[in-house]
Formats: structure tokens, sequence, C-alpha cells
């Protein structure tokens, strides 16, 4: 049996995908002790998992070096990469929205948006029919509209804990998130069975 | 921008001697099996008018380099190989000769509009067989396709097949209106099942015809799409009868297992108006290629006949095919002066006998012994004792 190379994201969502797998009746090793591991092997399926950050699991799988894929909906949104979106996990559930500081009012002229998602962010204003400046941040960007860098903030939203802790509301929400099996396109067709196959199981 | 003296615009590569060997190698079996199966190679010109081929060729308009020529008309480098045949098949030259067979291994150009990585120059060879709308010309350059990977001894390789006129008609029989439907196909082309998915199920109330749309995406063999086949539709029928001969054809040529037939298979390319498929191989992440039939697009040069083709990328050929062990053998003659007339004859006497041989003046390299070593043979003729 050809081995199927699927990459993970690390971290929680990882912890989520792989339970799924576990629960369709992979037969995958129980754990996954040294987390540090770049590649996982599960021999008694012929998988092999690659963990990399979330954001880099539709690169990998776009170029084939993994034939399939866990992704947030999120990241696909923003890189927009040539890969098959084959099933909805519905697993890390969350919605990207804009958020700021209560009762503001975005700048007339170029209000200022922070955000880890500029492409979605820019696409959202655009369609609005909206001038904005997307200023591109890693991380906390909650930071943001509390020291004056920006007025709104896009970012994703799960409880809205994080939102409420820093002192912040949401004006508009953008899209739903879940994460999703992708394929490439190129190993879809050559091991379409097998990932039907997958694909079938996970639905259940 | 300061520019550093390497650097090359986005997207441009240098090719090293290994690849030009490769390609060199590849471009020669191509050739050689399209003109096997008489084809004639074409060559057009690097540009043309944006307003003809530009507009035209069903590359996206902000993929297409465009310049001004002297009397300000606006160019294209050809951004695809298909248009600018179809220009010169339309031409009064090659009219009369219908069905025309042309074949080519051209560069063609398209702006990358992510990562500086990826190639915006790259080389397709492939065919177009204009003036035959018979299925026996779309059997033709599938088998050719073939035939060239397997004379490029490119492993399991696989192809889907799909049909856009077919494909239509099935929606349309769903009663969807066109804009509804080409959101769908537009979903199918991406593949993305998600989304496609979701579509359906706010689009369509009946539960009978939802699933049955869904499962359209899953079709894999051509018995698969017999459940979609209106019997009461001519149309439908006698498209799905071409599909089946078609089948056959490659069915006794050998093909019977490498052939996927995806009734959701389509392209962005909205010229094409039959049979569509796409070729893919082990070693690329990347389809190797894709063709189809096209006769919408003759129309536009105000030929009314069909046509058909493909078109292989060979940087992906290369990466998908095996990596064999070149003869690298290659002899150093270093001479001097005195022995300069004897070294011309000894290399030449070397080079009848079909041997690689480089000449060179032994005072003119600076580092010999560094030099030497990039050689399997080293014949001094300089004085010097062969070492």
């Amino acid at each position: 049996m050809d081995k199927l190379t699927i990459a993970m994201p690390k971290g929680r969502i990882f912890e989520e995908a792989y339970e799924l797998l576990v629960k369709a009746g992979f037969d995958l090793p129980e754990e996954l002790d040294d987390s540090r591991k770049l590649i996982v092997e599960a021999p008694n399926e012929g998988f092999r998992f690659i963990l990399s950050k979330p954001m880099d699991v539709p690169v990998y799988v776009e170029h084939g070096v993994a034939d399939i894929g866990i992704a947030g909906k999120d990241v696909l949104l923003e890189q927009a990469r040539d890969v098959h979106e084959l099933l909805d996990l519905e697993i890390s559930r969350c919605y990207i929205a804009t958020a700021g500081l209560p009762d503001t009012k975005m700048d007339e002229m170029t209000p200022r948006i922070a955000t880890k998602y500029p492409d979605i962010a820019s696409q959202f204003f655009r369609s609005r029919g909206e001038q904005v400046e997307i200023i591109e941040l890693n991380g906390s960007i909650e930071l943001a509209p509390m020291i004056g860098l920006a007025e709104r903030i896009v970012d994703i939203v799960s409880t809205g804990k994080t939102l409420k802790e820093n002192g912040l509301v949401e004006y508009d929400k953008i899209t739903d998130i879940t994460s999703r099996l992708i394929a490439n396109p190129v190993s879809y067709r050559l091991k379409q069975k097998r990932i039907d196959e997958i694909v079938e199981r996970l639905r259940k | 921008m300061t520019i550093q003296m390497f650097e090359k615009p986005l997207g441009m590569r240098d090719d090293f001697p290994s690849i030009v060997k490769r390609k060199s190698k590849l471009s020669k079996v191509g050739i050689k099996i399209m003109e096997q199966f008489g084809y004639e190679m074409l060559q057009t010109p690097s540009l043309e008018y944006y307003e003809t081929i530009g507009k035209i060729s069903a590359i996206a308009d902000n993929q297409l380099f465009k310049l001004l020529d002297n009397q300000g008309q606006t160019l294209v480098l050809r951004p695809d190989m298909t248009s600018p045949i179809a220009r010169v098949a339309a031409s009064k030259l090659l009219k009369e000769k219908m069905p025309v067979r042309l074949g080519y291994y051209s560069n063609v150009f398209r702006a990358q509009l992510r990562e500086g990585g990826r190639p915006a120059e790259f080389e397709q060879m492939g065919v177009e067989l204009i003036g035959d709308e018979s299925l026996y010309a779309d059997a033709e350059v599938i088998l050719l396709a073939t035939e060239i990977l397997r004379g490029l001894n490119v492993g399991s390789g696989r192809i889907v097949i799909g049909h856009t006129q077919l494909l239509q008609q099935v929606l349309r029989g769903y009663g969807l209106d066109d804009a509804l439907a080409e959101k769908l196909r537009a979903e199918m082309v991406a593949k993305n099942k998600v989304a496609y998915e979701n579509m359906v199920d706010n689009l369509v109330d009946d539960t009978a015809a939802k699933n049955s749309l869904k499962l359209i995406m899953n079709t894999t063999r051509l018995e698969d799409w017999e459940q979609w086949i209106d019997q009461t539709d001519t149309v439908q029928q006698s498209l799905y009868e071409d599909m089946r001969k078609l089948k056959t054809l490659l069915d006794r040529n050998g093909l019977a297992d490498f052939v996927t037939y995806d009734l959701s298979f389509t392209s962005h390319m909205t010229y094409y108006t039959g049979m569509v498929f796409e070729i893919y191989g082990e070693g690329s992440g990347f389809p190797l290629g894709n063709g189809g039939r096209y006769d919408g697009l003759m129309k536009q040069f105000g030929l009314h006949v069909g046509a058909t083709g493909f078109g292989l990328r060979v940087d992906r050929l290369l990466e998908a095919m095996p990596a064999e062990q070149e003869n690298t053998e290659q002899t150093l003659i270093l001479f001097n002066e005195e022995n300069e007339e004897n070294a011309h004859i000894e290399a030449n006497k070397l080079r009848k006998a079909g041997e690689r041989v480089t000449l060179q003046f032994a005072s003119a390299v600076k580092a010999q012994e560094e030099f030497s070593s990039l050689f399997s043979k080293v014949i001094r003729m300089d004085g010097e004792e062969n070492g």
C-alpha cells in the first residue's frame, strides 16, 4: 500500500482532528508523546503525519509533498491556494469578525485595520466600498485598537472572551470558519479511491 | 528599489546545462512522436496583439505581460499556444487543407500573481487537430498525449476525462438557470466539495435532486454517468454514446486502467465545448497537462470547424521523468603552443569516435588541478606528465 502523507496543524486543532480520525476507526498510535516530532508514522494505516504550523498546511498540500491535510477555512480563504476542499470536518468552529473599542466610528478618510488576515480584511472592506489601510500583524491583534494603532481589527472569534477581556466589541461578522479536509489535485487523482474512502468514513 | 546585477525579472529563470540537456532530450522525444502521428511543427511569434490573442486566450488579464509597440498598439507576450495556432489555422494558408494537424514546442508567458518562485515563462508542447469534429479526433489526441508520456518514461500516470457540454446539459436538466449552473460549475472546477454541497443545499429544494446533484462529484467510471443521462433527450444520448465509443477506443489501446471518467470534471477555460481531460503523473504535485475539444474558439476567428488538442508543461514533465544516469564522460586535452596542431588532430579524432572533447590552452587556466577535476579523462599535450 502506498504511503499517504497527511499534513496536520500543530496545537489545538491537531488533537481535535486526531480524535476525529480515531473515532472514524483508523488504527493510529495511541499517544504522540513527543510533541516536538515533526513526522509521525501510523504504520497500521500506512499514514505519515507531517506536523506543521496551521498556516503552512495548504502550502505542503499545494506542492504535493503532503497528499491531504487539515486546514482552517480562515487559512484557505487568506491564501487561496490550488487545493481541493473535500470535507467540512466541523471542528474548531469559530468566525472572522471586525472588532474595535465600543461606540467608536471609523475614520471617514482611511481607517486603519490591523489583522493577521490582510487578504480577507481587504476583500471585506472593498466589497463594502470602503477605503482602508491594512496593517498586518502576527499576533496579539487586540492590542492595536487599545494603543491607537488601528481603529478596527479583523480576527478570529471563537468565544468572544479575548475581545471582552481587552475591552473590545464585535462590529461585523465576516464569515464562519471550520476546519476542512483538503487534498492536492494530483494526489487526489492518483490515490482517489483511498482518499474518497477516508472522506466517507469521516463524514459519518 | 535597487536591482542587484545578478537579478532577473519576477518569475524568469536561467536554465543551467543539466536542465538544458534534459529539456533537449525531452523535446526530441516529444517532437518525434508528434511527427510520427502526422503532426507538423509550427512556430508562432512571441508577441501578439492584445486585441486578438490577448483577449481570446483563456488566460486571465492580470496574468498577461503587456507592452506597447512603436505605433501605440498594445501587445502581449503569448500566454498560450492554442489561440495563436487557431489564428494560423483560420488564415487562408491552411483553410483548404482541413483537417489539419499542427504541433508545437514553445515557451509561453504568464505573470505570476503570488510567490516569486513560480516560473512566469515556461515551455509547453502539444498539438491541435483542427477541422475534425468526430470522437476519433478526440481519441487521437488523448492517445498521442499518453504516447508522449510513455516515451518519456513518466510512471504511474492518470487521465481524468469529463465533458463540458454534457455536464451543462445535465445541470440544465435540474431546471437550474445558466447563472446558477455557472456558479456550481465554478466549484466543480476548484473541486471544492464543501462549497458545492452547501450551494446545492441552499439552491435546490427537492431532496432527490439535491442528493443526485451532490453525487455528480463522486463519479469515476463512465457507467456512473448513466444515471444522469436523460433517456428522452437525444442530445444527451448522443453525447453519452460518443463518450462510450471514446472509452472503447481508449480501452482497446491499453488505457482502461489509467482513465477516470468524472462527469463533474470541467475546466476554467470557457472555450472548451466537449470532451476535456487532464493528465497527472507521480513525481509532480501539479498536473502535467490538459486538453480538450474547443469548437468555440475557432468561431472567434471566423472559422466554423471543430478542433481538439492538448498542451503539456515541460517543467512538470521534467519533475515526473525518472532521473537517469546520463553519460557525462568528458575528455580534456590541455595543450601548449608547441603541440597545438597535434592537439587539434587528436581532438577531432576522438570527437569523430563519439567522445566529447574539450580543447583547452593550458596556460589560460589558472587553477589547473580544480579545472581538470571536472573531467573524466585528461590528456596532457602541454609538455607535462599525465597525472
